[in-house]
């Protein structure tokens, strides 16, 4: 693997690289030129995972002692409203009907505001501590004592598709690394024989910004996500048709003897041993992916504890099952592991996805259910085989929903000025509330964070500092938080 | 070349306490302000000075007066109050107050800290008086007192004393190594380098105690030739020809060869639409195909494989429009651009901001290796390029946008229409008298009409609905024309209104005027049957014509406005018609003709009448073919107005007024405010293609190199700014310009140079040695292999099973089945043909989506600049090449290749190796082999063979 060009060699630090460089060819000139300029004294140098090519995926260390080993997100696709789920806004109850003050201003994605309007689903204290949460997730209001809400977030665009790729990649644009795939080239992975890095696609297609949900932008394409899910296998990992397990056999370990051969002449070739191990793997990950993919060994009480059982939603059956899929994929040791809920295919807009725009009602009272049992089973079972000890579950969307309703629609608007994510599991304080929106819920007001602060924080709490985890491309250091984020301390254990 | 620069070079900080100046200052506002261990501690003598000037209470006034001088009057209440944290010490934000010249350069915001002889207008005087207390300087202090303040802001305004200051920053000059001029460097005398090349190497070589490995042996070398230069490998018989070619110019004739076939093209081409982001899905969500995006692919072909100079391939990318070859300017808009638009105006100028900051991008990664987009937000943090350059690269390219531009017709065709224009004309005109009395205007055409009628002054146009085919009106555009051009633009001041707006992301009312076409930017009227929207224009201007549509892309004819008046007014109350559908035939009238009526004649006249109407169809059929013009997503051009730096690159935050000019630092082309649109691009053009220019002919020459030997003399090939990595051989870089320059631009002369050299030709096997003191090969004691591209890989499993078809050119073949809906879904294709086994540059680009094969293979997708592909090797990579149906029946192929062309089984385990790996098989290899072949059988020996590290390896 060709990780050792220049800046992405695997150092330890910046000054590692000024010694390497300096004592190899044409170097010192920068040394000298860097230090002229003062850039050692005044920047946090970058920490580089020390990647040996032939074990790309060999688990490795943390900047600092993490608090959690796995991350597994769950994304809803399409702008998950936080006025119909978790944040609850009595005010807005009280004016309902009303226009929403300055809201005559307000120009949002399709255009103008019509009046404030509470949601359908009503509030109820949940959990020992309280929390009000609608009765569109019922099962996971149930939970809130495991989850650290943060309710002030905000973003930086109001269109889908930017909106995803900068929840998932800290960019708007197209081309920037997924937060999985910074995390995998980190911190590699526990288990060899899986993939690092696993995206489960909802059972109704890809969201929005698709692939680039779990890209590798210009990280190697090692750690790019490998997408499949409980009903679409992994591509190209069965042998072809036709031909027999043994004969399958014969041919790797023919094709190995090539290579083994034809290693010789080339000694010490780091590249070509790294593609002799890269079969090994691959038939390793031929057994292991099938078996962690089948379902068949999950008890009926787990099935049903999911909903995977459920033959009247068969939808929320299918997500069911990838919720499952994604607990054994944690606990197998899977770095990272997305699960999406919502789908820009069959449908579009509000029908496959949480994007209600025209009839919010309608339309999520099919989604809320096919989200809630499942994910909350998900977190359930994680907590009972005690995996969220190591776990950070991590609900996100990729931007608000507006408190109005929009003119002429019974639905609500994008609006990136506030919304809510919950964490739980390791390294987070639970049951916790962080930041808050205005009296309506439309704006952040309350310990403002943004999505930088979001993944500044979820990278802290798997050991990684974000201003020092970077990567050079195209004459710069790039860093999944941009130049910006801080910490949210308040929510750390 | 004399250079400027803004990167800080600050003199010596003179920081003179002695004399004090006479000033007042409380002993309670010293003491208070010790705040942190950094501050400055006051001295005693400031203190009793304080005391001193305490008694005097009349000082302040009486030296305002004076001439203001810095080192008495200003530093001292910039020392207490500012050089805490931009200093000596400290330079936050890379600003210093300790010189006149740190001052006047300023800090990386790109705000200009002091503008001489106005203290309104510098930023230093704005943030002291800040009334936010948390924008205010110094931060959580008191603000200066209302005496420092005027003290400071009399040292700005004294204009006179700044002049040296002025002068001195404006002389200022980089030491960067790539801003010097280029000098052609003296070959060093090396008895036994074959080139200048070897000479170079052999010098850095000895440096660290390295030599230059053998040749390589003639079967590796050809394959090595084929692999580098064509992405393919060599045919059996090109090899054994070679290796069998006696005569003593046998490399050179077979680099001439190599050279001349077009397969070069293809290769190379590659490497430069990766470089330039091309694609042909617009990205983002909806991630829509760009189907005329492919016409620049081949025109990057072309240009490879006929030697295009280089400054001449530069200026046709930037400004092709201006010197007659439209295609190259895709590349300004070839990268991923978000159409999804939005009622939300700070969100449109940001998505505008986007689209322009990738043309820079790319613009100045591509050709002179500056990442002039770091300076979007603040001055570059490395290089001497401030915000200003930065939007001053805007300026040019603001006019730019994306979309599909008409070529202009051949000149064969454009003579043939001509002719038929006359014969056209000629017929209508022996029609004349047919004409029946009471025709009408053709019926409304979805796709386009014309209301042309006599000139007239007006400032609003408004277009009134009365009637629809079906539900609410739409309209795609509304163009209104004085003479040529379009008044009715937003970019030109117009601004729209209407009585109201159907809601929804694809139509909007700003879309009737924003100069794009198509259902999904056009408007729809909020009422059925009904509405009007009117266009106010920035000035009168006087209108002769008017173009409307439903869609001229013709994807739709619903909503059409059947029933519809156009009013003009000057003042927006008196209106007065200028055209209806009134006049129009009814819609459900197919003929677009004038009516012609035969019944009033006699009949051989009238037959002669049809005759020639017969003829006037079938003419005018023939020239509507013919003129139909060749669309390229090249870009559309118009004016722009002015363009401002954006402090924090934010667009709701603008500042000052830039005018479009290049680099500063790099003498960049200076132009005016009012300059137009085209020549904003090509004098961009010509100073970057320019032989002075220091940066453009490096950068190009490194990325020969790269390509060849997978590492540039410089590392970062698209950064030769200071935060890059510097040469490794800087002489042979700037020999190698020298040569690109003095060969006419011409890159074969630079391959050959290349690859007439023994450091291209020498083995590539590792020494231990020689491993231990440079293992990634930089010095080059070894040519250093590597694994294919991904797009080498496909082409060459392709070859290898004879199934390669080397159709060049023309729409690209697609590997997924698209599903149509709004946002595109890409589905991998399952079944191959023909057609797929074109080479891979021919795929059409679909971003984010990767080849489900060889995307793996670090195949970048188009969406971001990728100047160097990174190389990983992974399980999913091993799965693809041994499982995937396309590799399967690849491997088919190739198994029947060898039952076609060898009945011996030992034959064919010979020719399957010299096949995909250019040599014959050793005994021992052929008989594991046939062991192998006996347990499984060819088509498990052919998929293999394509798995093969040494099939995959350029060696």
């Amino acid at each position: 693997m060709n990780y050792d060009t220049l800046h992405n060699h695997p150092l330890t630090s910046r000054r590692r690289l000024l010694v390497d460089t300096a004592r190899g060819l044409g170097g010192i000139a920068l040394a000298s030129l860097l230090h002229e300029q003062g850039l050692l004294a005044d920047e946090k140098s970058p920490l580089r995972p020390q990647i040996d090519p032939s074990q790309p995926f060999a688990a490795r260390d943390a900047h600092v002692p993490a608090k959690a080993k796995n991350v597994l997100m769950i994304f809803c696709s399409g702008a998950c409203s936080q006025i119909d789920t978790f944040d609850y806004k009595p005010e807005l109850i009280k004016r309902h009907g009303e226009p929403m003050p300055g809201a005559d201003k307000l120009i949002t994605f399709q255009g103008g505001q019509g009046n404030l309007t509470k949601s359908p689903w009503k509030f109820k204290p949940r959990g020992e501590c309280g929390k009000m949460v609608s009765d569109l997730v019922p099962m996971l209001g149930d939970l809130a004592d495991d989850m650290c809400f943060i309710h002030s977030l905000t973003g930086k665009t109001n269109t889908h598709g930017p909106g995803e790729n900068f929840m998932s990649t800290g960019f708007t644009l197209d081309g920037f690394p997924s937060m999985g795939a910074w995390t995998t080239w980190a911190l590699g992975t526990e288990n060899q024989n899986l993939p690092a890095y696993v995206a489960i696609p909802d059972p109704r297609g890809t969201p929005q910004s698709s692939v680039n949900n779990w890209g590798p932008g210009f990280l190697p394409a090692a750690f790019q996500g490998t997408d499949f899910n409980a009903s679409q296998p992994l591509r190209n990992l069965d042998r072809p048709a036709g031909i027999d397990a043994k004969t399958d056999e014969a041919t790797r370990d023919f094709l190995q003897q090539l290579n083994r051969k034809h290693l010789e002449q080339f000694p010490g070739d780091s590249e070509l041993s790294a593609r002799i191990s890269s079969y090994e793997l691959a038939a390793k990950m031929q057994l292991s992916v099938p078996e962690v993919g089948d379902l068949s060994t999950e008890s009926a009480a787990t099935i049903k504890m999911y909903g995977a059982d459920d033959v009247e939603n068969t939808l929320k059956a299918s997500y069911a099952k990838n919720c499952i899929l994604a607990r054994r994929l944690v606990e197998k040791g899977v770095r990272f592991v997305q699960v999406f809920n919502g789908a820009y295919q069959t449908g579009g807009e509000g029908v496959s996805n949480w994007d209600g725009h025209k009839s919010l009602e309608v339309q999520y009272a099919k989604h809320g259910p096919v989200l809630d049992q499942p994910t909350a089973a998900l977190l359930k079972d994680l907590k009972q085989r005690g995996l969220l000890k190591d776990t950070l579950v991590v609900w996100c969307t990729e931007f608000g929903r507006m408190p109005t309703f929009q003119a002429g629609a019974s639905g609500r608007d994008h609006n990136p000025a506030g919304f809510t994510a919950w964490m739980a599991g390791a390294g987070v304080k639970a049951p916790f509330t962080y930041g808050a929106t205005d009296e309506f819920g439309y704006k952040a007001v309350e310990n403002v964070a943004t999505v930088y602060d979001f993944h500044a924080t979820i990278l802290r709490i798997l050991g990684l500092d974000h201003e020092r985890l970077t990567y050079y491309h195209n004459g710069i250091d790039r860093r999944l938080t941009d130049v910006h984020g801080h910490v949210i301390e308040d929510v750390l254990v | 070349m004399n250079i400027r620069v803004l990167q800080f070079r600050h003199e010596s900080a003179r920081i003179v306490t002695n004399p004090e100046p006479l000033k007042f200052v409380p002993i309670r506002e010293i003491r208070g302000k010790t705040r942190s261990s950094k501050q400055l501690t006051t001295s005693p003598r400031t203190t009793l000075f304080a005391i001193f000037a305490a008694m005097i209470t009349l000082t302040t006034q009486c030296l305002t007066a004076a001439e203001p001088d810095f080192e008495r009057d200003a530093v001292p209440i910039l020392k207490e109050h500012c050089f805490n944290c931009h200093g000596p010490d400290e330079s936050e934000s890379k600003l210093r107050l300790d010189s006149m010249m740190a001052a006047l350069i300023g800090g990386n915001t790109g705000e200009k800290t002091v503008v001489p002889g106005h203290s309104d207008q510098s930023y230093l005087i704005e943030l002291i008086t800040h009334k936010d207390p948390a924008k205010r300087m110094p931060p959580e202090s008191d603000p200066l007192s209302e005496e420092h303040v005027n003290i400071l802001r009399a040292w700005i305004d004294d204009a006179a004393a700044w002049k040296d200051t002025q002068q001195k920053v404006a002389d200022r000059k980089t030491d960067h190594w790539s801003f010097q001029p280029l000098a052609r460097p003296d070959v060093p005398p090396v008895d036994e380098a074959k080139n200048a090349i070897d000479a170079f190497v052999a010098g850095k070589l000895s440096d660290v105690g390295l030599r230059m490995s053998k040749p390589a042996e003639r079967r590796r070398l050809i394959r090595r030739l084929f692999l580098v230069m064509h992405g393919l490998p060599p045919t059996p018989e090109q090899v054994e020809a070679f290796v069998n070619d006696s005569q003593p110019d046998a490399w050179k004739r077979l680099v001439e060869q190599v050279l001349a076939s077009s397969q070069y093209g293809e290769r190379w081409a590659q490497h430069w639409l990766d470089l330039v982001r091309f694609g042909e899905t617009n990205g983002y969500e909806t991630n829509r195909e760009r189907p005329n995006a492919w016409p620049y692919r081949d025109w990057v072909i072309d240009a490879f494989n006929n030697d295009k100079p280089y400054d001449q391939f530069i200026i046709e990318q930037i400004a092709g429009d201006a010197v007659g070859d439209p295609i190259g300017t895709s590349f300004l808009v070839a990268g991923p651009v978000d159409i999804v638009k939005s009622q939300d105006p700070n969100l449109t100028m940001m998505q505008r901001q986007d689209e322009l900051a990738d043309m820079i991008n790319t613009t100045s990664t591509a050709f002179l290796g500056l990442t002039v987009g770091c300076a979007r937000c603040h001055n570059h943090k490395f290089d001497p390029i401030s915000q200003t350059d930065y939007y001053a690269m805007q300026a040019v390219f603001a006019g730019v946008q994306h979309g599909d531009t008409a070529l202009p017709l051949p000149e064969d065709a454009q003579q043939q229409v001509t002719m038929l224009d006359a014969d056209i004309a000629t017929l209508k005109q022996q029609l004349a008298k047919f004409v029946s009395k009471d025709a009408k205007r053709p019926a409304v055409n979805p796709k386009l009409n014309v209301e042309e009628f006599a000139a007239v002054p007006a400032k609003f146009v408004r277009f009134t609905i009365n009637g629809t085919s079906s539900g609410q009106a739409c309209i795609d555009e509304l163009e209104v024309f004085s003479s040529n051009e379009n008044v009715a633009l937003a970019s030109e001041g117009a601004k729209s209104s209407s009585s109201g707006d159907f809601v929804h992301p694809l139509h909007k009312l700003s879309q009737i005027n924003d100069g794009i076409y198509g259902n999904p930017n056009s408007w729809i009227s909020a009422q059925v049957n009904g509405g009007w929207v009117k266009i106010e224009f920035a000035d009168v201007r006087k209108i002769d014509r008017i173009v409307w549509a439903r869609d001229r892309q013709g994807n739709y004819g619903d909503r059409l406005a059947v029933d519809y008046r156009i009013d003009v007014s000057a003042d927006d109350k008196a209106w007065s018609p200028v055209a209806s559908s009134e006049d129009r035939e009814s819609p459900d009238k197919e003929s677009n003709a004038p009516d012609y009526d035969f019944a009033a004649f006699a009949p051989d006249e009238a037959e002669a009448g049809r005759a020639l109407l017969t003829s006037l169809q079938g003419v005018t059929k023939q020239r509507e073919v013919l003129a139909k013009p060749r669309m390229v997503h090249a870009g559309t051009f118009r004016q722009p107005g002015a363009t401002h730096r954006l402090y924090r690159g934010e667009p709701a935050s603008p500042r000052e007024e830039v005018l479009p000019a290049g680099i500063a630092s790099l003498e960049g082309v200076q132009l005016a405010a009012d300059s137009a649109e085209q020549q904003r691009r090509i004098e961009t053009a010509r100073w970057i293609a320019s032989a002075e220019n220091p940066l453009t002919a490096r950068v190009m020459v490194n990325r020969l190199w790269q390509f060849h030997f997978g590492t540039g003399i410089v590392d970062t090939p698209s950064d030769f700014g200071a935060n890059g990595t510097k040469p490794t051989h800087p002489k042979l870089l700037d020999w190698l310009a020298a040569e690109l320059i003095d060969s006419g631009w011409s890159l074969k002369h630079i391959h050959r140079l290349i690859l007439m050299s023994a450091t291209w030709q020498q083995d590539s096997q590792p020494q231990a040695a020689a491993m231990l003191v440079d293992a990634s090969s930089r010095s080059l004691w070894r040519f250093p292999p590597r694994r294919l591209e991904a797009e080498g890989i496909r082409d060459c499993i392709v070859a290898v099973t004879g199934k390669l078809n080397s159709t060049m050119g023309g729409p690209g073949f697609s590997a997924f089945e698209v599903q149509l809906e709004n946002v595109r879904h890409y589905f991998p294709k399952q079944d191959f043909g023909p057609g797929d086994w074109r080479r891979m540059v021919y795929q059409t680009k679909v971003r984010q989506e990767r080849d489900a094969v060889f995307g793996v293979f670090d195949c970048p997708d188009g969406s971001s600049v990728t100047p160097k592909r990174s190389r990983s090797t992974t399980p999913l990579q091993a799965l693809n090449l041994l499982n995937s149906r396309f590799v399967m029946q690849q491997a088919e192929f190739l198994a029947a290749r060898l039952q076609r062309e060898r009945a011996d089984p030992a034959a064919k385990v010979v020719r399957a190796y010299e096949l995909c790996f250019g040599r014959t098989a050793t005994p021992d290899e052929i008989s594991v082999a046939l062991k192998f072949v006996d347990r499984a059988d060819w088509l498990q020996f052919a998929r293999a063979m394509l798995n093969a590290n040494e099939f995959l390896f350029v060696p």
